[in-house]
């Protein structure tokens, strides 16, 4: 259906809502890149709704942030436009996001479960990057960093997994790869331990727990079995050869 | 006594992050900085899903998908062109509705009937805020026309055709009134963009 020029500016109030169709969408879409006053409305509109949504905010399900969280650690960022382009791409939506769910289809669950086989390709394809993995993944300085090629190894690996919790104010991330029985652990934002006490990565398992070495940027797990955990404790300088405090946090291996 | 538990978001009345500086931060790749953009978006995204989609399941598989688009698309964010929470919530409704309208385009074919309309708002949250007695305070100063256009509109995700059928209006009117409508709440909330 065509729109007769002049009733289009009256559109942007229902554009700002999201209550327009989709080819009605468009259609202003293409009309605002030459009516800066409709664009400007638009946003002066846009920001409105804003406050609308805004009296509506819960607090989300707990869960959902660790689930997003570890989602961004396989998920490749889009490029910035650049200027000549920006101009010309509808705003916010500059991307056509991923693709929508068909109609009439099951309705995709890409956070379900834990274990993210269907998404093993994915981060695969994303992990193979392996400087801007690295880069993303650990941000503390590197002591006892690993080899970068068995950092890469697992973070390529098609069967790698991300698991992450808060610990001591951070956040702990594993890369876990079940068929290299490898692991990269990596921190960001613990607390400062005060002087003389260490974080120290263990494999915990059935029968006991190993140590995996101190934690400083990435450290790699290896040797890891199906019932293996990766755990964290405080201990003194040097590590132990047992933990001797709890766990500040415990992930799957 | 117990009393259900009132939640207040955001957490509490203190000054957030800078969120266009954290998602400049976050389009270079900073999970840090992702982590303070979820603390300040994730209750206004799902939030607002939540009442568009009104099924907790759904609103959550929703909500995560915007959120990690966030990440994905932050360096498209530009500042010059609206706020950063205007730039996530847009994309938070655009895609609860565009879940809706699937939906319905889906069970159209099947024939089914469609489900009657709810207008009650879901889990309607006090208004503990100043700015959310504000928004209230602005929304009482349109009509009635108006607010229920608006409101039919934004939190019902319907198009202004369905909501003049809802309303039993001409559609041009419904147009209008959801333009002038939030020309006016724009006023009354002093919004500069």
């Amino acid at each position: 259906m065509k729109i007769r020029r002049d009733d289009l500016h009256v559109l942007t109030g229902s554009y700002a809502l999201d209550a327009v169709s989709d080819a009605e969408r468009e259609q202003f879409e293409r009309h605002l890149r030459h009516c800066p006053s409709c664009a400007a409305e638009v946003r002066g509109l846009r920001e409105t709704a804003a406050r609308l949504a805004m009296t509506r905010a819960v607090p989300p399900p707990a869960r959902m942030e660790q689930r997003v969280l570890a989602a961004t650690y396989r998920t490749r960022q889009l490029p910035p436009l650049i200027p000549e382009h920006r101009a010309r791409v509808p705003w916010p939506l500059a991307a056509r996001p991923l693709p929508r769910p068909l109609p009439g289809r099951p309705l995709s669950r890409p956070f379900a479960g834990r274990s993210l086989p269907r998404r093993a390709a994915a981060l695969a394809a994303t992990a193979s990057m392996t400087g801007a993995v690295a880069l993303g993944v650990a941000q503390l300085t590197t002591r006892h960093q690993p080899q970068q090629a068995a950092v890469a190894r697992v973070m390529g690996a098609p069967d790698a997994r991300v698991e992450t919790t808060g610990a001591s104010g951070g956040r702990v991330t594993v890369v876990v790869s079940a068929a290299l029985r490898e692991a990269v652990v990596s921190a960001t934002g613990m607390a400062a331990l005060p002087a003389g006490r260490v974080y120290q990565v263990w494999v915990m398992g059935p029968s006991g727990a190993r140590s995996a070495g101190l934690l400083h940027g990435q450290l790699l797990a290896s040797g890891l079995r199906p019932a293996d955990r990766i755990g964290i404790t405080v201990e003194p300088p040097g590590g132990t050869m047992r933990p001797t405090t709890p766990p500040v946090a415990v992930l799957p291996a | 006594m117990s009393r259900p538990e009132v939640r207040q978001w955001p957490p509490a009345e203190e000054p957030g992050p800078d969120l266009a500086a954290s998602l400049a931060q976050v389009a270079r790749g900073d999970h840090r900085a992702f982590e303070l953009v979820y603390g300040e978006l994730a209750g206004p995204v799902y939030g607002v899903v939540r009442q568009v989609l009104r099924d907790p399941a759904q609103s959550e598989e929703v909500a995560q998908e915007v959120l990690l688009e966030i990440w994905r698309s932050a360096s498209r964010f530009d500042p010059a062109r609206g706020s950063a929470a205007a730039w996530a919530l847009t994309i938070a409704h655009r895609r609860a509705v565009d879940r809706v309208r699937a939906e319905n385009a889906s069970s159209r074919r099947e024939q089914k009937a469609a489900p009657a309309p709810d207008d009650g708002d879901v889990a309607e949250v006090v208004a503990t805020t100043l700015e959310h007695q504000r928004v209230r305070r602005c929304l009482g100063g349109l009509t009635e026309l108006q607010r229920e256009s608006i409101k039919l509109a934004y939190y019902g995700g319907y198009t202004y055709p369905q909501v003049a059928e809802l309303l039993g209006v001409a559609v041009g009117t419904v147009k209008t009134r959801i333009r002038d409508g939030l020309i006016r709440m724009r006023d009354c909330l002093e919004v500069t963009w």
